[in-house]
């Protein structure tokens, strides 16, 4: 997990933050939007592929969470509760596009395809053009690789290897059996591998 | 009891010991591919975690201040029906009754008094009524008789026009 607070900190703050939202201070649940955002973002960026859609999906999962604050009793910790509100949002929009069959889901993907490696437009001194576009392709790779999986198998190897949360923790977010997690995680895995073995051999 | 998915995944990540980890890997039929396989999975791990992890957001005081104001308008939306709900629950029942009772006044007023001018106007008919027996068509066939009430309703006046002649019960003697 790579929260922007330590955990002890994150552990005591985070109670008192979630009281205080639940008798209405919209600051603090500014804060705890600011613990989470970029995790949540990234999460369901990798779940959708298109930043427009992860940046809209994450306002509806926010806007969730704040409404329904109140019904928080700590059972659980607060980042699996509101990374279960995060992938019901996120799987049931997968799921609507997926009965709709609207356009191309790799909307990035194919402006990638546009842009000229040369490009100044967005100057980086970290990576030249040619690295940027390995980089580019290995990343649509992955998401085409993703966008094989199903929703509820791209949540759960999502995560479980990027951000590296326990069975039990997955199982409260995405409301499933550990054994569901383990099963699902096993088919995910398998179908990465055959699907990225070359990529992750070769880079 | 565990399938074997799940050990399997549960083999992969660590997560057996003891006795379960010494009978699953004993169950494998071929224990160096297994291996292989489990750093196979470890790679691609390793590799989803670098290539996917730290995607940041753009423009986070954007996102910020839009889901803000969201939240704000979801709580002026929130009140707009309650406030407007509130009106024609409780409005219309508070009308009927005065509406009602303004009514039911209006009608005990008017019944009063409609009541109390009917008596004169039943004596008044049962009169002409007296006085139509007494003239006889035969005698005086455009014989008109008209009644005429006084304010006090006390005092009746009869006139007669066209009358022949008196009904003898009623000539003067």
């Amino acid at each position: 997990m790579h929260t922007e607070a330590t955990p002890a900190q994150a552990d005591v703050s985070e109670l008192d933050l979630v009281k205080q939202c639940q008798a209405g201070d919209t600051e603090a649940f500014d804060q705890l939007m600011g613990r989470y955002r970029t995790r949540v973002f990234g999460m369901i960026y990798n779940m959708v592929h298109n930043e427009q859609d992860a940046w809209d999906l994450a306002q509806e999962s926010f806007l969730k969470a704040w409404k329904s604050i109140g019904r928080f009793r700590g059972q659980s910790s607060f980042y699996t509760w509101i990374y279960r509100i995060v992938t019901n949002v996120t799987i049931d929009w997968l799921r609507k596009k997926q009965v709709k069959g609207s356009g191309a889901e790799f909307d990035d993907a194919i402006q990638l395809k546009d842009i000229d490696p040369a490009s100044r437009t967005v100057p980086k001194a970290d990576a030249l053009p040619h690295q940027r576009m390995e980089q580019r392709e290995i990343r649509t790779r992955i998401d085409d690789a993703i966008a094989q999986l199903s929703p509820e198998h791209r949540a759960v190897i999502l995560m479980k290897e990027i951000e590296d949360m326990q069975y039990h923790e997955i199982a409260e977010a995405l409301g499933c059996s550990i054994g569901t997690v383990m099963s699902r995680l096993f088919y995910a895995r398998k179908k990465l591998q055959n699907l990225l073995r070359d990529l992750y051999e070769n880079v | 009891m565990k399938t074997f998915e799940e050990k399997w995944t549960a083999w992969l990540d660590g997560e057996l010991s003891g006795d379960e980890l010494a009978e699953f890997e004993a169950s494998l039929p071929d224990k160096t591919a297994a291996e292989a396989e489990k750093r196979d999975a470890h790679k691609l791990g390793a590799f989803l975690k670098e290539q996917l992890q730290g995607r940041a957001m753009g423009n986070e005081e954007f996102f910020h201040h839009q889901l803000r104001e969201r939240i704000a308008g979801d709580a002026r939306a929130a009140l707009v029906p309650e406030r407007a709900g509130a009106k024609p629950a409780l409005w219309p029942i508070g009308r009927l009754v005065w509406v009602g009772a303004t009514s039911l006044a209006i009608f005990c007023v008017c019944t009063f008094f409609v009541m109390r001018e009917k008596g004169p106007a039943d004596q008044s008919q049962y009169l002409t009524q007296i006085l139509n027996a007494r003239v006889d068509p035969a005698v005086s066939p455009n014989a008109t008789i008209s009644m005429f009430e006084s304010g006090e309703g006390k005092v009746t006046v009869l006139w007669v026009d066209g009358l022949q002649s008196l009904p003898s019960e009623y000539a003067t003697k």
